[in-house]
């Protein structure tokens, strides 16, 4: 509640502001007045790499395309320093003007301290509403909890099970649609000898979005909000099912041994080397698909299929776990005029270079063709385009505290030194002391 | 009877070595390892075949050419103050008199106790209102600062059994304090002084945490924050790139510190006082 | 000679730089963030004055219980692990090696300078189960104690001491070396004379070797101590404090509750826990050091 009311708050300021002064809005319908700007950058992708490349590239043509006198400096540092280095700089008044950050909690806080730009205003200011990918903006929003957007998406992503076909044409196993089917397939893939599945175990969020797959597809799309909001218990007897289910797959031994010591890495190896059958994971995986020194299983050997359905009322065949990875925020301070330019600039050009460059999408509108496109890059943007409703993954919801309970204790489920319900306890007794 | 204990101990500190040398060579064999070997084969199976790229990756991707040099300059000017501090510091408070030597050297010593994690915002805020973020000095400063307790406590226990003896005939032969200190009581303390320079210069070497908190300027960035190139956003690591990394910036200083560390043996043993 | 040692010119030149540049940039911090600790939030983010708030909420944080459980067992079996390890090697070195002394005093060294990245990674792979056996286990698997297969640092029971075993072995070549160059000192006159006397090995370590050698030993075991109670980048590279927080210390939870709670305030409470620890433990193993 204090978030909403801070946030109402907030937007009631700057619109008084904007009231006051209305002169300060610039208009942006015109030519770029090519103002001097040189902004900071912080990010936790490498400058050759994924993000790193469309961001760096972005920067590139707007200076020679647009405006000569902007100058821009990218930084990166690792995903598991990201929150550390941001505190720092926040401690000290002294945000990049754009960085990467999670969206969901994290982002909250920040959100909540006034820190970040309002990104729905901002846009407005800009004209470029047209540009963002709507399910991006919703899913973003309802992460936030706000009603207006304070981030960028620089990702769409889908999840679900992937799959090495050799091994399921060696047990004779159909791709499944129902759960039923699903943890037959599991069953036959156990009998014939194979390894059904394998997770990130000491990554701990592999782990967990299996009991999130399992919990949507039984209590509902929303459920994972709604216990946030304290409508439904942690305790609900359908999250302890969700959470017995994957203590019962690791008892029957679907995961082999040890598999809290197996990182989302390995996991993706094995999936690959044909070690184990079926493997929980974005839709970024397909980076380490299309590296042949990584996937001995070749260029058809992995499909996909989105998380089996329990009953089709309660969350549809077509509704997706999505998220937008690591989004972009924008340091409220430091935004300006300048700022606005070359954030006009990046949306309405981000969607097709993503496309062009990399095949991807963003969360932005494109209207380009990549040239050739491999085809697990291909399979990715088909399923993207048969999601009709989207999910967030299990501890999105969650402020840290409880999000790292819940991985950290995601183990011990595993291990079988906890029981679903001991599980679900622990989380809700941090959520009862917050 | 003697022939067959000599064997055994033969043995035993053969086994000591291979115990404490397989690392290295396990390192050299995974820098050169494909990503699928590391999941196909058991981790101590030797490489199939020799995957250059993983260098290749590390020199380019993770700037090596430019962090080595950084990371060569940041930490050899903070290894000669500490050096420098430790004697001057472990000596006053240990050999000389003075009131408050006991209370100052008990000061230094808290140091080794602090949790380096909460300087850091701190540190940070310090160095941002002086204008000194992103820049060699403030990385300096900070590892000069941090390595001092540790250091001096080092050299405090070196001190501690030093005779006395040879200082007094060095006085009474005219030795001022200065000279006794570089001329006498220098020379007679390399084995702590290498011991710390070591120790110091990979712990230094070593760092991430302080490296990347006050550099965000990559010409400026040390060694360690290049493996950072390798691993992403979703937890997905190139180990073989990583291990060319580190082998890259482990082995020509591990030559180095072999060579160093004979000489500096030698003299040592040549010029020690037995007592 | 005390007019010599006693220049108070000299001790302040010797003195003074370094006594600044360690209180500005080790001692201001840690006092702010004593400061820090009566806040809540972290600072810009949510930050207010909270009393002793953070304080009280120690007693009653069941985590911090935990860490503090985790980091006492580890500091206990690594300080004595590392040092005895180290004594024994050191003692090895001078009594039983005749040949190519430099060279094995180098190797055992090599440990210490890895990256604790690479040390973590070796170890995992050594304990490795899945998706293959590592080293250890292959070697259970081998001489036929199968049932000894398990998930070493995959399991609440194991993970601790897996992790111990680790840190001992980094260490424990870096405290031969400093006790062989302490063990270098003692004159072989005094040996012989011993071994005449007829003392034998375990007599000859425990009447002669070991008042010799007490200095030294208090040294390491201060510093081996201060090190394993900040207990932190090992088990972030083995373990990440899993699984569940079996192997979670102290400063490994502060880092967390600073920088991914945004709990700043709180954090330094813990911090300031970590240092009273030390500097408890330090003196405690001080008193040992009596001097006659």
């Amino acid at each position: 509640m204090k978030k909403r009311a801070l946030a109402i708050l907030m937007a009631a300021l700057t619109a008084s502001t904007m009231l006051a002064v209305p002169t300060f809005a610039a208009d942006y319908s015109g030519e770029d007045p090519q103002l001097e700007k040189n902004i900071k950058i912080l990010t936790i992708w490498a400058e050759d790499n994924d993000n790193g490349v469309l961001l760096n590239k972005i920067c590139e043509d707007y200076q020679k395309n647009v405006n000569p006198n902007f100058t821009w400096e990218y930084e990166m540092v690792a995903s598991d320093n990201l929150q550390q280095k941001i505190a720092t700089l926040a401690a000290s008044n002294d945000l990049p003007d754009l960085f990467a950050y999670e969206a969901g909690a994290p982002l909250s806080v920040l959100i909540d301290s006034g820190k970040v730009k309002d990104i729905s205003e901002a846009v407005d200011e800009i004209g470029t509403a047209d540009y963002l990918n709507s399910g991006a903006v919703e899913l973003l929003k309802g992460l936030s909890g706000t009603d207006d957007l304070y981030d960028l998406p620089l990702g769409l992503n889908v999840e679900g099970f992937w799959y090495n076909k050799a091994l399921f044409e060696q047990a004779g196993c159909e791709v499944p649609t129902t759960w039923d089917e699903f943890e037959e397939v599991l069953q036959k893939l156990s009998d014939a000898g194979i390894q059904p599945l394998t997770t990130g175990g000491s990554d701990k969020w592999g782990a967990t979005r299996l009991i999130n797959a399992y919990a949507v597809r039984t209590a509902g799309n929303d459920i994972m909000t709604k216990a946030a909001d304290g409508e439904v218990p942690y305790t609900d007897e359908k999250l302890v099912a969700a959470a017995d289910k994957l203590a019962e797959w690791a008892e029957k031994g679907y995961f082999g041994e040890g598999i809290t010591t197996v990182d989302m890495n390995t996991a993706g190896s094995m999936l690959m080397s044909g070690k184990a059958a079926i493997f929980y994971n974005g839709s970024w995986f397909t980076q380490n698909l299309t590296d042949d020194s990584q996937n001995p299983a070749g260029e058809d050997g992995i499909g996909f299929f989105n998380i089996p359905v329990a009953d089709e009322s309660v969350s549809s065949a077509t509704s997706y776990s999505m998220n937008c990875g690591n989004i972009l925020a924008l340091d409220n301070d430091k935004y300006d005029e300048a700022t606005g330019w070359f954030l006009k600039y990046f949306m309405e050009n981000i969607g097709n270079l993503a496309m062009e460059e990399q095949g991807t999408v963003k969360g932005y509108t494109y209207d380009v063709a990549a040239d050739d496109m491999d085809g697990y890059t291909k399979l990715v943007l088909d399923e993207i385009d048969k999601s009709t409703e989207g999910f967030a993954w299990w501890e999105a919801k969650m402020p840290s505290e409880i999000s790292k309970t819940a991985q950290e204790n995601v183990q011990p489920l595993l291990n079988g030194e906890m029981t679903g319900e001991e599980y679900m306890q622990s989380i809700q007794d941090v959520y009862d002391m917050q | 009877m003697k022939k067959v204990k000599a064997a055994f101990r033969g043995i035993v500190i053969f086994l000591l070595c291979m115990i404490e040398i397989y690392p290295l060579f396990w390192m050299l064999t995974a820098s050169f390892k494909k990503q699928a070997e590391w999941s196909e084969k058991p981790a101590y199976a030797l490489n199939d075949g020799f995957y250059f790229q993983n260098y290749s990756d590390a020199w380019t991707r993770g700037h090596m050419s430019t962090f080595f040099k950084n990371s060569l300059i940041t930490t050899l000017v903070a290894l000669v103050f500490i050096v420098f501090f430790s004697v001057t510091v472990g000596f006053a408070v240990t050999k000389m008199k003075w009131k408050f030597r006991n209370a100052v050297a008990q000061y230094f010593r808290f140091g080794i106790m602090i949790p380096v994690a909460i300087a850091l915002i701190p540190l940070f805020q310090i160095y941002s209102k002086t204008n000194m973020l992103n820049t060699r000095t403030c990385l300096i400063i900070t590892y000069i600062a941090f390595g001092l307790s540790l250091s001096i406590y080092l050299v405090q226990g070196y001190l501690r059994s030093f005779p006395d003896d040879i200082m007094e005939a060095a006085v009474i032969d005219g030795c001022g304090i200065y000279r006794l200190m570089w001329h006498i009581v220098t020379p007679l303390m390399k084995n702590s002084i290498v011991t710390v320079l070591v120790l110091q210069f990979f712990f230094k070497w070593n760092d991430l945490l302080f490296s990347m908190t006050f550099i965000s300027d990559s010409a400026l960035k040390t060694v360690q924050t290049g493996l950072l190139y390798f691993s992403d956003e979703f937890g997905s690591k190139n180990w073989g790139a990583i291990f060319a990394s580190v082998s890259m910036s482990v082995f020509p200083l591990l030559l180095l510190y072999m060579a160093l560390n004979k000489k500096l043996m030698e003299g040592m043993t040549a010029g020690a006082v037995k007592g | 000679m005390n007019k010599v040692l006693g220049n108070k010119k000299a001790i302040s030149l010797f003195v003074i730089p370094a006594l600044i540049v360690y209180t500005i940039i080790v001692m201001v911090p840690v006092i702010w963030s004593l400061y820090y600790s009566f806040f809540s939030g972290s600072p810009g983010l949510q930050w207010e004055f909270a009393g002793f708030d953070n304080y009280a909420r120690l007693f009653r944080d069941k985590n911090f219980l935990n860490a503090l459980t985790v980091n006492c067992k580890y500091v206990l079996v690594v300080t004595i692990g590392q040092v005895g390890m180290g004594l024994l090697l050191s003692l090895m070195f001078k009594f039983w090696l005749r040949r190519c002394k430099t060279i094995v005093r180098t190797l055992v060294f090599f440990p210490v300078v890895l990256p604790t990245v690479a040390v973590g990674q070796l170890f995992a792979k050594i304990y490795e189960i899945q998706p293959n056996y590592g080293l250890l286990n292959s070697l259970l698997d081998s001489l036929g104690f199968t049932n000894l297969v398990q998930p070493w640092i995959g399991q609440s029971s194991t993970a601790l001491w897996a992790l111990c075993v680790m840190d001992i072995w980094v260490a424990m070549g870096f405290y031969s070396v400093i006790f062989y160059g302490a063990l270098l000192d003692i004159s072989d006159d005094i040996l012989e004379a011993a071994r005449i006397d007829g003392c034998g090995g375990w007599q000859l370590f425990k009447n002669i070797l070991l008042p010799l050698l007490r200095p030294m030993v208090i040294t390491s075991l201060v510093f081996s101590f201060s090190g394993t109670v900040k207990m932190f980048e090992s088990a972030m590279a083995l373990t990440k404090g899993g699984p569940g927080s079996a192997t979670k210390s102290l400063s490994m939870y502060m880092y967390d509750v600073a920088f991914t709670y945004n709990k700043v305030g709180y954090a330094s409470v813990i911090a300031i826990v970590i240092f009273l620890i030390c500097v408890v433990g330090s003196l405690v193993i001080n008193k040992f050091d009596v001097k006659d």
